[in-house]
């Protein structure tokens, strides 16, 4: 049986959302999986409500899109109203931005806080970079992907000039994600 | 032989493409070292990639004012003896009808990917459609033959953007890859093999460029600068390229073979592919990225007991009669679910006897799982 992992990553445009699908898509690719990746394209892909979604398979995958997810990234609060209802019951898990979301009670669903944008901030001194916060914590709570895969990715495709910026930020949401687990 | 296993220009490998940028590496596998054209949502990778990629493979790259030139320059560019391709989208392809009626009819080998959005018109820019099907066999005046390919994934945009390239090299015929949004934008798993596979057309001093007796029906192409004296037309011409406007005979046997060298080849043309059709009492034909929805109904329904198969089109044109019509006697119903109105539909219908059914969708939308079990489950 073919297992199949599905993940949303929703924000605003602006956010780092279509490049942060691009690392977590590419780093898959990176640990052998089969990799169907979509994005938010044109106006939506600039200010308002924006998402990328990758489908892990480990083999073909037959329909691409993503039809229910398995894990939602959600960095804005209009991201997590929009689609906290779409996550897999009992083994889905939504991970949200601290700052700006107030997550529902009533939703049977493994919720994960994630102070992002805070660190990215205060920590980073940078706020374009809470989309690898949250992709650290992703990989450190789920193991979606490797780290190495990840980090290979970012120097992949991230420019030089902000490389160290965005590893640091990795590690920053890998240790967030970290307490999570333990 | 005019084909040869050459070493593939990328490194060999898995890469993490979107399907636009994987056509643009297929074309230069094939060989592509001009590309001229203008950039149009949602193909617009496409065009970067490639500008990037000839630059580093030696070849040429011209953004032109418009689509008109940018077919144009590819047809000149195939004449001066490289491979050449453009790529566009809806209203880009329908400026570039009335060039690509001269290159079928002048026999030029060139490559068109046309990443379809939805129309008609500029319609919605950055949503997906499948309304060019018809277009691509219709769209210039007076009888010809295209090669018109369909990919369904990003792996397929470098196989088939590849193949497409061989085809009209071994062919002397334009050939398109029938792309939409959804594949072109959608960013997969791709392997590139160490080798591919590559036609060049075939070449013989002296030979007569626009005629020849026989064999498959594709004459001799020099290119300008070889030392061939050359005379390339819109017009009807004879076996030299002399303008033969008003004699009956030259006109009939020129149509007659730039229509019958692909006709007479339809068998290796066409590629099909079946999806657990042996005892299917309903099929669905697809194509496209509607074919990936078919294929995951198909798998789901199959569980639920149904007999259900698919019959994929991998080649649109020349359009698979033979294999659509003996799909046509096995089973009870076809449906045929498209970004369009119906217009492989149609030709479904032409082909068969049994009851078609059209499932069309065109709000701008693929088509989604949901709506084609739902559908299914109703008929």
């Amino acid at each position: 049986m073919t297992e199949i992992k599905q993940v949303r990553l929703s924000g605003f445009g602006g956010q780092g959302v279509v490049l942060a699908g691009l690392l977590l898509g590419q780093a898959g690719v990176f640990d052998g999986k089969y990799i169907s990746g979509s994005n938010s394209y044109g106006a939506q892909a600039r200010g308002s409500g924006c998402k990328s979604e990758i489908v892990f398979s480990d083999g073909p995958v037959d329909f691409p899109h993503l039809t229910i997810a398995d894990i939602l990234i959600a960095m804005s609060r209009g991201a997590y109203d929009n689609y906290c209802t779409d996550v897999r019951t009992e083994s889905g898990l939504i991970l949200y931005d601290q700052g700006f979301v107030t997550p529902k009670d009533n939703l049977k669903v493994k919720h994960l806080g994630i102070p992002a944008n805070e660190v990215s901030v205060k920590r980073l001194k940078n706020k374009q970079v809470s989309n690898i916060v949250f992709l650290g914590a992703l990989i450190e709570a789920t193991r979606i992907v490797s780290a190495g895969a990840i980090r290979k990715a970012i120097s992949m495709h991230v420019s030089e000039r902000f490389r160290s910026l965005n590893l640091k930020a990795l590690q920053a949401g890998m240790e967030l994600g970290r307490e999570f687990n333990g | 032989m005019p084909f040869r296993w050459v070493k593939s220009p990328f490194p060999k490998g898995t890469y993490y493409f979107s399907g636009n940028e994987a056509a643009a590496e297929g074309a230069i596998a094939a060989g592509c070292r001009f590309y001229a054209g203008y950039p149009i949502t949602p193909s617009s990778e496409l065009m970067e990639r490639i500008a990037v990629r000839l630059k580093e493979v030696g070849g040429v790259f011209i953004q032109m004012e418009d689509e008109i030139a940018s077919i144009s320059a590819t047809i000149g560019a195939s004449w001066a003896g490289a491979k050449a391709m453009t790529a566009t989208s809806g209203p880009g392809f329908s400026l570039m009808q009335e060039s690509i009626g001269y290159a079928a009819f002048t026999e030029t080998p060139c490559v068109i990917v046309d990443v379809q959005r939805a129309g008609p018109c500029t319609g919605q820019a950055t949503k997906v459609g499948s309304g060019d099907i018809m277009q691509a066999k219709w769209g210039s005046h007076g009888d010809y033959q295209v090669i018109a390919l369909s990919p369904w994934s990003s792996q397929e945009m470098y196989d088939l953007t590849l193949r497409a390239f061989n085809l009209s090299e071994q062919y002397r015929v334009p050939a398109m890859v029938m792309a939409d949004e959804a594949v072109g934008h959608l960013r997969e798993t791709i392997r590139v093999a160490p080798r591919v596979e590559v036609w060049d057309r075939k070449k013989k001093k002296g030979g007569a460029p626009f005629d020849i007796e026989g064999e498959d029906g594709v004459p001799p192409m020099a290119a300008f600068g070889e030392g061939e004296r050359l005379s390339v037309t819109g017009s009807t011409h004879d076996a030299y390229g002399f303008r033969k406007t008003d004699d009956p005979e030259v006109h009939a046997r020129l149509v007659g073979r730039i229509n019958q060298k692909i006709l007479n080849h339809k068998r290796s043309i066409i590629e099909t592919e079946d999806y657990l059709l042996e005892d299917a009492e309903v099929a669905l034909i697809a194509y496209g990225f509607t074919a990936r929805t078919s294929l995951y109904a198909v798998k789901r329904l199959r569980k639920e007991g149904q007999k259900i198969g698919m019959l994929r089109l991998k080649t649109l044109w020349p359009f698979s009669d033979e294999r659509v019509a003996e799909v046509g006697k096995k089973v009870k119903r076809i449906m045929v679910p498209e970004m369009n109105l119906g217009q492989v539909a149609g030709e479904v219908k032409r082909c068969v006897v049994c009851d078609v059914i059209s499932l069309s969708q065109t709000n701008g939308e693929v088509i989604g799982p949901e709506l084609l079990i739902e559908t299914l489950k109703k008929i």
